[in-house]
């Protein structure tokens, strides 16, 4: 046991909108209406839940193509990865690297991140929190950056609009890579990184 | 004293709400610490895990004011030129949020175009109108009618803000169209540069116990 308090030992909750720490049983904050809880409830449950279905998606996300390039009357199906290695050939590293990291890296790394969190906070590995904390927050501030393919099909296929000679059609690789950031973002959402502590003192 | 220095002087600095202070909460570990009112420009840290849990930042509703509202200019200014322009096989292309976002609801991807405009038109828009509405009155210790509901809704819009995603989106798809046609950048791009620099500027000028801190006391 530590020598520190916490405010679910005494039926307290900090509200995660406004901060206020205010008891528990009121169910709602005081300040600002928001459902009050000493810990997210089921979070372990629904992150690996979310999770789950964030890797099932993964498959063919990046199977799929995300868009399909029509020039000159050739059809050409563009998945994640082609687009990743056409930037390599074409000698554009930095590109290749920055989609590397944005849409095939961030997404398997969360997921891998996510799934050590929940062993750790439910005792299945030594929880050391501090370490595993910066891997939280790295996660949570990375996801936003894999829509960053989204970005571009968007833009492609509203910019290269050119009858005969070239056209982008959006295709259904890319939903699937858009259910991939959200659910992961959502994962990360869920995850209460209050139950590392937890299972730590428990110990 | 001019007029300028007297609304200066009437800014209320960071207040504490009656009843006696209370407890802060750390958000990463949940221990209890009695939360102490900090200097401008200091931040109480947690004893236990070294995460921060509130901060006095030096003219934080001032600073969260006029980025926003830079921001907001610059926005409704970035919406009304293109971010690319285009030029291939005689014709000019225009890139735009709204095209963007038309384009995949036309080429059947409806969602992938709301999603576009949720995060890159909704959630900016909410993120700095709102820092407006409830963070310029409060600079002299007021709050407008509905000042706790826009204050929640604007935390809930600032993680699906995804300007500055948008615009990595944009440099590449300018790689990847360098090669077919004659590409510039537009206004467009250049307005939503500076909003992404806005909203940084003003959602790291306030702290979140300050702002409901500053609510709770305008509101009694
Ligand atoms: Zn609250
Ligand atoms: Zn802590």
């Amino acid at each position: 046991m530590s020598g520190f308090v916490k405010a679910a030992d005494r039926g307290l909750a900090g509200c995660h909108t406004c901060g206020l720490v205010s008891p528990e049983k009121l169910g709602r904050c005081p300040r600002c209406g928001v459902v009050l809880h000493t810990r997210t409830p089921n979070s372990i449950q629904r992150t690996i839940a979310l999770m789950l279905a964030a890797a099932v998606l993964y498959i063919p996300a990046h199977i799929l193509p995300i868009m399909t390039i029509m020039e000159l009357g050739v059809v050409e199906p563009n998945t994640i990865v082609g687009g990743m290695l056409y930037f390599w050939k074409s000698e554009a590293y930095p590109i290749a690297i920055v989609i590397f990291t944005a849409s095939i890296l961030i997404p398997l790394m969360k997921i891998v991140a996510l799934s050590w969190l929940c062993a750790a906070a439910t005792g299945y590995v030594k929880p050391s929190p501090p370490m595993l904390g910066r891997l939280y927050f790295v996660t949570e501030l990375m996801g936003r950056w894999s829509m960053v393919d989204i970005f571009v099909v968007g833009i492609l296929v509203s910019m290269v609009q050119l009858g005969n000679y070239m056209t982008v059609v959006p295709e259904a690789g890319a939903l699937a890579f858009a259910g991939v950031v959200l659910l992961t973002m959502f994962a990360a959402m869920s995850f209460d990184p209050r139950l590392l502590w937890d299972q730590l003192d428990k110990q | 004293m001019s007029k300028a220095s007297k609304m200066w002087a009437a800014m209320v600095p960071w207040p504490k709400p009656a009843g006696g202070r209370r407890y802060s909460a750390c958000h990463f570990c949940d221990t209890l610490h009695e939360a102490h009112p900090v200097e401008e420009g200091a931040s109480a840290v947690c004893q236990r895990c070294g995460v921060v849990l509130y901060q006095n930042r030096w003219a934080s509703m001032a600073r969260a004011s006029a980025f926003s509202l830079a921001g907001l200019i610059l926005m409704s200014v970035g919406h009304l030129f293109p971010f690319l322009t285009m030029d291939a096989a005689a014709m000019r292309m225009n890139l735009s949020l709204w095209g963007a976002a038309a384009a995949l609801m036309r080429e059947g991807a409806p969602i992938l175009g709301m999603g576009i405009l949720i995060f890159t038109v909704l959630a900016p828009y909410l993120l700095t109108c709102g820092m407006i509405y409830v963070c310029l009155p409060l600079m002299w210790g007021h709050a407008l009618p509905g000042a706790r509901f826009v204050a929640k809704w604007m935390y809930r819009s600032e993680q699906w803000n995804m300007v500055e995603v948008f615009l990595l989106g944009v440099l590449v798809s300018l790689l990847k169209i360098a090669k077919v046609a004659d590409v510039t950048f537009g206004v467009g791009f250049w307005a939503f540069t500076g909003v992404m620099l806005c909203m940084a500027g003003a959602v790291a000028g306030i702290d979140r116990e300050e702002l409901w801190d500053r609510l709770e006391v305008a509101e009694s």
